[in-house]
């Protein structure tokens, strides 16, 4: 059991960490090559770039927002997030096992405010997970993703949090420790396939919308000519989409061609 | 905000279209459609949808939104369309979520190979059908974007659904037929003005203005280099005298010339709402018009989707970055009253008055100060509501839904309902609303909720206090 640990937290997490990266990167790449091609490609290069910052601002550190609407759920998703955030990368535990494996490390946060962190984020995850089951609203939008993600990233926290205070019997703690590590590898691996890309896409969200708005020149037009339809915009009287204006370059198999072939006539006829 | 009782449901959503041309058309909602082939509708629909995302720039906003969307539903507190029917269907995340799940399914390899290993036969009909109904229940508003922690505009994915939707033949008639009028029309304009009604009309005002003035108010025609070619919703020149009057004494006063262009003189653009084919054919209707006058600046009237569509796209379709300035003319006023060149009474209007934000001008943070300093000047008794500027409530008649008749009851009581109690709660007898849609969605508010407040635009009051020397 303690060597399956050992492989989980020693070659799996670099295959995990790894792939995390190179996922992160690729999806970030995707993106800035995206914003850069709808940028070129409008002529309208005019964006309000003090705005895109604020705005993006304003969600990272979302101190005058907290307030202003849905206060309690609000401050329950940011004590999610923060704890999400900080205990990882800040916990004693962890930091100590990245100098023993790469030489350095970063200071680490107090035990105590670790443990503070640990039950509030659970708490927190726990109340969102109900937030999300009880209101119809919110059950309307969930899919399995929605209630699967919450659970998943709460039980590394769960598992560290007992392994490092209850007294357990070496192998119920080697048990939670397998746990721990697999499932913590498991979301590395899941982020960037999943809706917890969120992490690094939405401090660029603001610019790929305010990009997104930038519409290319002649793009209705070769939309159009595309469907085949250049000389019948949607605006015409005798419009395309009734059954007879449909022409044949348009609809590869039409139900009623708009100009019959001598050969449907003739299949026609009798 | 009290959501509707089921009574009121039933009269807002209840349909005005027989029965018969449901079936024909298969389309279950409430505004009328011109026909159109219903044969093979989801293979046509991905064929628009693919050369769409072919040609344009949504596809980068398409892949973002579908990985960063986390559905948190907090979208829900700003929609003013979910506060009234309190259905989860109006949530603009599950609104979006209907196209962003065809995206995925169609259109990322991930949902492509999803759908391969579970039989997932992919968009059916009554997806088309549901999106058909669900976009045009949104005023595409964009107030939901300031809610949205991971910065999704569900009125740029509602605008580009019902671009989709336009190209397989699903958009209201209402907004179809004004832009045939104006795209292949003898008038040109949406509301089919031929050019003698509207030199009459302005003939009509520049009299009805000396009588009550005693002062020339000239409304020059067809000046060839004037500094600014006036482009108002083409409808003030029926409906709006009043503001059209008062633009027309604010140039007076300050002297700047001006000029209405009879090739071409209607700001309204409906492409902002359905299509941007005709987004950017509308667009270059107003440049060539600018070419063939030679003026310097592009000046839109009080209305609101006139002036985004304008501002934001002929940089986009016409000129680029270093084209003609386009300004509304509150700007414009507001810039004479700054520098002294107009000239405001005091105190001219007794009557407490309050100013309601267009969505398309003040969401993006445009125009707020400017309508509001100049109100404070004329007004003795101002007062605001709440919330306001760049958070203000939509009138309940955004993205060209105010045009479609036939959806009155829904506009009045389900869109508007949160407007409604909002001029109710600020007990001012003038509602100043500088936009032609939403004076005419505010007016039938109004009037079915039983409201004592007049809707009035910005230039209706300034002529009151406007000093001549």
């Amino acid at each position: 059991m303690e060597s399956w640990v050992q492989f989980g937290r020693g070659p799996l997490f670099a295959v995990a960490f790894s792939l995390m990266l190179l996922g992160i990167f690729r999806i970030l790449l995707l993106t800035a090559i995206g914003i850069v091609e709808a940028y070129r490609r409008s002529w309208d290069r005019i964006i309000n770039w003090k705005d895109v910052r604020l705005q993006t601002a304003s969600w990272l550190f979302p101190v005058a927002r907290l307030w202003r609407k849905r206060p309690l759920y609000s401050t329950v998703s940011v004590l999610f997030h923060a704890g999400l955030i900080l205990v990882p990368l800040f916990s004693a535990a962890h930091v100590l096992l990245w100098r023993r494996a790469v030489g350095f490390a970063w200071p680490a946060i107090p035990q105590r405010l670790a443990d503070v962190l640990t039950i509030l984020t659970l708490a927190a995850g726990a109340g969102l997970l109900l937030g999300r089951a009880v209101p119809a609203v919110s059950r309307k939008l969930s899919g399995a993703q929605e209630y699967f993600w919450p659970v998943l990233l709460l039980a590394p926290f769960a598992t560290g949090f007992t392994c490092s205070h209850a007294t357990l019997s070496p192998r119920a703690y080697q048990e939670l420790m397998l746990l721990h590590v697999y499932s913590a590898d498991l979301v590395m691996v899941l982020i960037p396939f999943s809706k917890i890309a969120h992490c690094v896409l939405a401090p660029i969200s603001q610019v790929v919308t305010a990009v997104a708005w930038k519409f290319p020149p002649g793009a209705g037009d070769r939309v159009a000519a595309t469907l085949g339809y250049a000389d019948l915009p949607t605006w015409m009287p005798k419009s395309r989409l009734t059954k007879s204006a449909v022409p044949a370059a348009a609809a590869p198999a039409p139900a009623k061609p708009a100009v019959p072939k001598p050969v449907n006539q003739e299949v026609t006829v009798p | 905000m009290q959501p509707i009782t089921i009574e009121e449901r039933g009269k807002a959503f209840a349909c005005p279209k027989k029965q018969e041309v449901i079936d024909r058309q298969r389309l279950p909602v409430r505004y009328h459609v011109e026909d159109f082939d219903v044969e093979d509708r989801p293979r046509r629909f991905l064929q628009a949808f693919a050369a769409v995302l072919k040609h344009t720039n949504y596809r980068l906003a398409l892949d973002h939104y579908v990985r960063v969307s986390a559905k948190c539903a907090r979208c829900s507190v700003a929609c003013q369309v979910y506060q009234a029917t309190g259905d989860p269907q109006d949530v603009p995340c599950f609104r979006s979520s209907l196209l962003l799940s065809v995206y995925r399914r169609h259109f990322t390899v991930a949902g492509i190979l999803r759908g391969r290993l579970l039989g997932d036969p992919g968009l059916t009909d009554e997806q088309i059908q549901q999106m058909a109904a669900s976009f045009y229940n949104c005023t595409a508003c964009r107030r939901c974007y300031f809610e949205c922690p991971m910065g999704v505009d569900h009125g740029l994915v509602t605008h580009l659904g019902r671009y989709v939707l336009s190209e397989i033949g699903i958009a209201p008639r209402a907004l179809v037929v004004s832009t045939r009028e104006q795209l292949i029309g003898k008038t040109g304009n949406t509301s089919a003005i031929p050019v003698p009604a509207l030199l009459d009309t302005l003939a009509f005002l520049t009299e009805s203005m000396q009588e009550e003035l005693g002062v020339d108010v000239p409304f020059p025609i067809d000046q060839d280099g004037a500094e600014y070619l006036f482009l108002p919703a083409v409808s003030d020149f029926m409906m709006e005298a009043d503001t059209l009057m008062g633009n027309g004494a604010v140039f007076r006063a300050t002297g700047d010339s001006w000029t209405i262009g009879t090739g071409y003189y209607d700001g309204i653009n409906y492409g902002l709402f359905y299509s941007d084919q005709v987004l950017e054919r509308v667009v270059k209707k107003i440049h060539a018009e600018a070419e063939r006058l030679h003026v310097k600046k592009i000046l839109i009237g009080e209305c609101g989707h006139a002036s985004r569509s304008a501002k934001y796209f002929y940089p986009a379709f016409c000129e680029g970055r270093n084209g003609r300035p386009v300004i509304n003319i509150m700007e414009y006023t507001h810039q004479a009253w700054k520098q002294g060149r107009l000239k405001l009474r005091p105190n001219t209007i007794a009557e407490p008055v309050t100013y309601h934000d267009p969505c398309n001008i003040s969401r993006p943070g445009w125009i707020l100060e400017q309508p509001r300093d100049l109100l404070k000047a004329i007004c003795a008794n101002y007062v605001e509501m709440t919330p306001n500027r760049r958070d203000n409530i939509c009138c309940g008649g955004g993205g060209g839904t105010v045009s479609i008749d036939e959806i009155r009851p829904y506009r009045t009581m389900v869109g508007g309902r949160a407007k409604a109690e909002q001029i109710s709660a600020t007990g001012a007898k003038y509602c100043v609303a500088p936009c032609a849609n939403c004076k005419k969605q505010l007016r039938e508010l109004v009037e079915d909720n039983h409201i004592d407040c007049q809707i009035v635009g910005l230039h209706d009051l300034l002529y009151k206090a406007i000093i001549f020397d």
